[in-house]
């Protein structure tokens, strides 16, 4: 009874953590740096085929708002990196990455002196293990809210010449919950001058998806194109 | 790039696992006990507790053994812990107790139900004393015990959920 009891209480808790890990992780996963997903949304079709490159129209379910706001990020970030051959930078991801990593292996050392030492021997271990979990579930939580924002994608354009540091590309995307109006935000910073510069846009997403949900990419890449062109043509002028 | 999801989702899932994880290690110290949540199994407390009820254990040292009290207890070799009645103590000077228990709707004390060769409990056997309970939720545990492939197929579902659903 004891170890059905401690996994049904860990089976209760662990639904309740998801609900509130998937919405703590959701807004870590749109900021994932991965530009590979274009078959999200209602595609059931294997673990795997959710992340690869798609050639093919993305089809979403167009009342689920995360579904819709993830096709339009990853076609978002498709275009940047496919069409202007920039490079993405995995710093950001990378970072998130670590944090859990570590979290998870306080856990586990956890789990493992528990086992190896019998409770009440292993009180002082335990606790230290709890308490720097919990810490770093803080630290990322005010990384995520602070440092990845609503960042989707920070990318590399190397510098024409040749010589001199790369320019950064940051996408940013928001999606208010039951809301229609999609704002995508890409933000330029120079490399030589180290001057930022952004230019957003705000739309409904009925203007780029069709009635059965497919995403036409004729009406969106263009956004995407004139928000680059009005940061890359600055400089130029600059 | 494919890899860095991938191995996103598997965090996200591990990251879940985890959290539940180090909830129970946290209520096991902050409590004493090692079992901080049990179920009730048996009718054998009956008027007091049902069978399906969830109980709440601390396991304080500075918290003496008195008679009239409920303490869930393990017999050495057994692996269910058991929530009676303490009906008679010994106490030695040094603090030392043997005690011996009774399940209120029992007929008989428990001495049947304790290893070959021994009457009282000890200290040692202790997993805590109950200090809150809630009724009925913990008949979902007995239905997983009693049908452990249910239990195999929430596990399955809430973790395929996770890894597969991307928000």
């Amino acid at each position: 009874m004891d170890s059905a009891v401690a996994e049904a209480s860990k089976t209760a808790v662990a639904a309740a953590a998801a609900q509130g890990g998937r919405t703590g992780g959701g807004g870590g996963s749109s900021g994932a740096g991965s530009g590979s997903s274009c078959g999200t949304g209602s595609s059931r079709s294997g673990l795997l085929d959710k992340w690869k490159i798609d050639d093919k129209p993305v089809k979403t379910d167009k009342w689920d708002g995360s579904a819709v706001k993830n096709s339009l990020d990853d076609s978002a970030k498709k275009v940047l990196l496919e069409k202007y051959k920039y490079v993405q930078n995995f710093g950001l991801t990378d970072g998130h990455l670590t944090l859990c990593t570590i979290s998870c292996f306080f856990a586990i050392v956890a789990l493992i002196w528990d086992y190896m030492h019998p409770f009440p021997e292993s009180k002082p271990v335990l606790a230290l293990c709890v308490i720097s979990y919990f810490v770093m579930m803080g630290i990322l939580t005010i990384y995520t809210s602070y440092k990845e924002k609503s960042i989707l994608l920070v990318a590399h354009g190397k510098d024409p010449t040749g010589m001199g540091p790369d320019d950064i590309w940051q996408l940013s995307s928001s999606l208010k919950r039951f809301d229609d109006k999609y704002t995508l935000k890409l933000t330029f910073i120079s490399g030589r001058t180290k001057q930022q510069r952004e230019a957003e846009f705000t739309k409904s997403i009925a203007k780029f998806f069709d009635h059965s949900g497919t995403l036409v990419m004729d009406a969106y890449e263009p956004e995407i194109s004139r928000l680059h062109d009005s940061l890359a043509t600055e400089r130029k002028i600059k | 790039m494919q890899e860095r999801q991938l191995y996103y989702q598997v965090l996200n899932f591990g990251m879940i696992v985890s959290s539940a994880l180090m909830i129970w290690k946290g209520l096991m110290v902050i409590t004493g006990s090692e079992s901080p949540i049990v179920v009730v199994l048996s009718g054998s407390m009956e008027p007091a507790f049902h069978r399906g009820d969830l109980l709440f254990l601390t396991n304080r040292v500075e918290d003496p053994i008195r008679v009239g009290e409920i303490v869930v207890f393990r017999i050495e070799g057994r692996e269910i812990p058991i929530v009676h009645r303490v009906l008679k103590i010994h106490e030695k000077q040094n603090g030392h107790i043997k005690f011996l228990t009774k399940g209120d709707n029992n007929a008989v004390d428990d001495r049947g139900l304790y290893k070959q060769g021994q009457h009282w409990l000890e200290k040692k056997d202790v997993v805590g004393r109950a200090r809150g309970f809630v009724p009925y939720i913990g008949i979902v545990t007995i239905l997983m015990n009693d049908y452990p492939k249910f239990k195999y197929a929430v596990l399955f579902l809430l973790g395929l959920f996770v890894l597969v659903h991307r928000e």
